[in-house]
């Protein structure tokens, strides 16, 4: 709660004394409205999620029903969700690690160093944003089946590690450092990987926190590579989970109240992230002028 | 080069850079560079089982001109990215000028209306599919009862577009409003205060004075949002229409996923990818001529 209080403190002192005064009613009602609209599809299936099968299939009932419980474990255990998390988890875990550890590599070697191909380094990067997986899905799939990565994390995620974006992002934050600061550290004589740890990071926290969370909300969000890649059910990511639980009807009935569990399990994870990370978001991604 | 980056040159070991960009040049080369080349390739050959290739020219893209299946896909596409931007912008440019001229709470209102950012759409269309259902949805009888509109998506393939073009408005706005409300953050209070001494009505100010002034940010947001909605309406269409009825929201995305993944006609479908990378090739010029921005058009 600490920090809402701050943020309301500090709305306080940047609210300009001239635009007081009624004209700021509409807009808050405006605002409101676009909240509620925005909210509404959330809401209501937030409260189909603790309603029963039977309940669900009756238009005019919104009101929270009883099987809360029983929805979320059912959906969790005997629909195999939990296994559909875990395993985006471990998906978007392993590419987060592996884009910020290349990025942070690559982007030393493109402020630091001065080398001759360094323009060529830099193009040949710049160039792969012409290259979004539906351009190269066909061939990727069948190099996936030729080096048997079919069905398997390792294949589910190595095409997503390296990253032209979190590479220019952090390029862009250490070409921000201080020269000063940098020829101290060349001063003391440290090796590029001491410099990267002890200097860089420790600079770079606020453009990391920016990094991972763009990275985990596009990853989590993943749909169309893992519905490729991935063969087997038990395998899946949360996002194609929805998929199976949409397709099962029980007694020729869609049983909703369930899907809309799983949807809002699927997507707490991102949601939160956002929430937590918004600053270092905002700043990450709005901030970014040069 | 400038002065401040020859400064911070502190290294000059080549082989210690190609060693730092080691891991990223391997990565690209095999999973980015080789595939698109193989795209370029496959879409130029039949390919009746994989690995088994007979070169046949332009076919698949004579086929693609020639099929109206194809060209009505692609009408469907700029239908869809054509409304989904222009609407999703225009909300989200008020939005966030609302919330630039809101005197407090800036920040809970700014949290409050970007959350769709976060959210999968996956998740969105599963949602609407359900809330939006012709028999069982909720705003489907509330259109009905109230509005006496029967929302009948299921048969009426332009309703069906309309209903993938909501969850797409939905999702696209939290990003929207990030970056609109940052650039209109930074533009200097004396102009602002300027407007106001010479009598400028609100509406006035943000589309004679801000939009112009944003319009470097407007574009950037334009251009990722139609690549974005060529390429991410996917998920809507495949968990909400599955392209129908009667292919009215069989967007090319789909189409090419049918093709590669239905029908294995993996060469027809390469061909298909190589038309949506002129497309996106066009929109990275577009976007470096008016920004330096790079966009990233996700991963997913």
């Amino acid at each position: 709660m600490a920090s809402i209080r701050e943020e309301l403190d500090d709305s306080y002192r940047n609210a300009l004394p001239t635009s007081m005064g009624t004209g700021n009613l509409w807009i808050h009602g405006l605002l409101w409205a676009t909240i509620v609209v925005l909210l509404l599809p959330i809401a209501l299936a937030a409260i189909y999620s603790t309603q029963s099968t039977f309940q669900v299939y009756d238009i005019q009932n919104v009101f929270p029903g009883t099987e809360f419980i029983a929805n979320y474990t059912s959906v969790l255990f005997e629909h195999n969700f939990l296994r559909y998390m875990q395993n985006s988890l471990i998906m978007t875990v392993v590419i987060i690690g592996g884009k910020l550890t290349f990025s942070l590599l690559a982007a030393t070697a493109l402020v630091y160093y001065d080398f001759r191909y360094k323009t060529l380094a830099f193009y040949a990067i710049l160039f792969t944003l012409l290259m979004p997986l539906p351009v190269r899905i066909v061939p990727l799939y069948q190099l996936m089946a030729e080096i048997g990565w079919l069905n398997s994390f390792t294949g589910l995620t190595a095409p997503f590690i390296a990253s032209a974006t979190a590479v220019f992002l952090f390029r862009q934050q250490f070409r921000s450092i201080p020269a000063s600061i940098v020829e101290t550290a060349k001063l003391d004589g440290i090796g590029p990987i001491k410099f990267l740890v002890y200097v860089l990071i420790p600079m770079s926290k606020g453009m990391i926190a920016g990094v991972i969370a763009i990275m985990f909300i596009s990853m989590w969000n993943a749909y169309l590579w893992p519905l490729v890649v991935m063969t087997e059910r038990s395998n899946q990511v949360a996002q194609v989970g929805l998929r199976f639980i949409q397709g099962t009807a029980s007694e020729g009935l869609t049983e909703w109240n369930l899907v809309m569990a799983a949807a809002m399990l699927a997507l707490v994870p991102p949601l939160i992230v956002l929430i937590v990370t918004r600053k270092h978001l905002l700043s990450t991604l709005g901030g970014g002028h040069r | 080069m400038s002065e401040h980056t020859d400064r911070l040159q502190i290294f000059s070991s080549t082989r210690e850079a190609a060693l730092l960009l080691l891991p990223t040049m391997l990565f690209i080369l095999v999973f980015l560079y080789y595939p698109f080349v193989e795209t370029v390739f496959l879409s130029f050959h039949r390919i009746r089982i994989l690995g088994n290739e007979t070169w046949i020219g332009l076919d698949h893209y004579v086929r693609m001109l020639e099929s109206s299946d194809y060209r009505y896909s692609f009408g469907v596409t700029i239908l869809f990215t054509a409304v989904t931007v222009t609407v999703s912008l225009l909300l989200s440019l008020l939005i966030s000028f609302l919330i630039h001229e809101v005197d407090r709470y800036k920040n809970l209102y700014l949290v409050s209306v970007i959350w769709p950012y976060a959210l999968p759409l996956a998740v969105a269309a599963v949602l609407l599919d359900f809330l939006l259902h012709p028999q069982l949805g909720v705003f489907t009888w509330a259109l009905d009862t109230y509005l006496g509109i029967e929302f009948a998506w299921d048969t009426d393939g332009r309703l069906a577009l309309v209903a993938v073009m909501l969850g797409a408005i939905w999702q696209g706005m939290g990003y929207n409003i990030i970056f609109i409300t940052a650039a209109l953050g930074q533009i200097p209070s004396a102009i602002t205060d300027a407007a106001e001494l010479d009598g400028i009505g609100r509406l006035q100010r943000l589309f004679r004075l801000y939009v112009p002034l944003i319009s470097p940010i407007l574009v950037f947001l334009i251009v990722v949002q139609t690549v974005g909605a060529f390429f991410g309406g996917f998920a809507l269409v495949d968990l909400m229409t599955s392209g129908g009825p009667n292919n009215a929201t069989n967007i090319l995305m789909f189409n090419l996923y049918q093709d590669a993944f239905r029908n294995q006609q993996f060469g027809y479908a390469a061909a298909q990818s190589v038309v949506l990378f002129a497309f996106v090739a066009v929109m990275m010029v577009i976007q470096l001529k008016v920004t330096d921005r790079y966009a990233y058009y996700g991963g997913a």
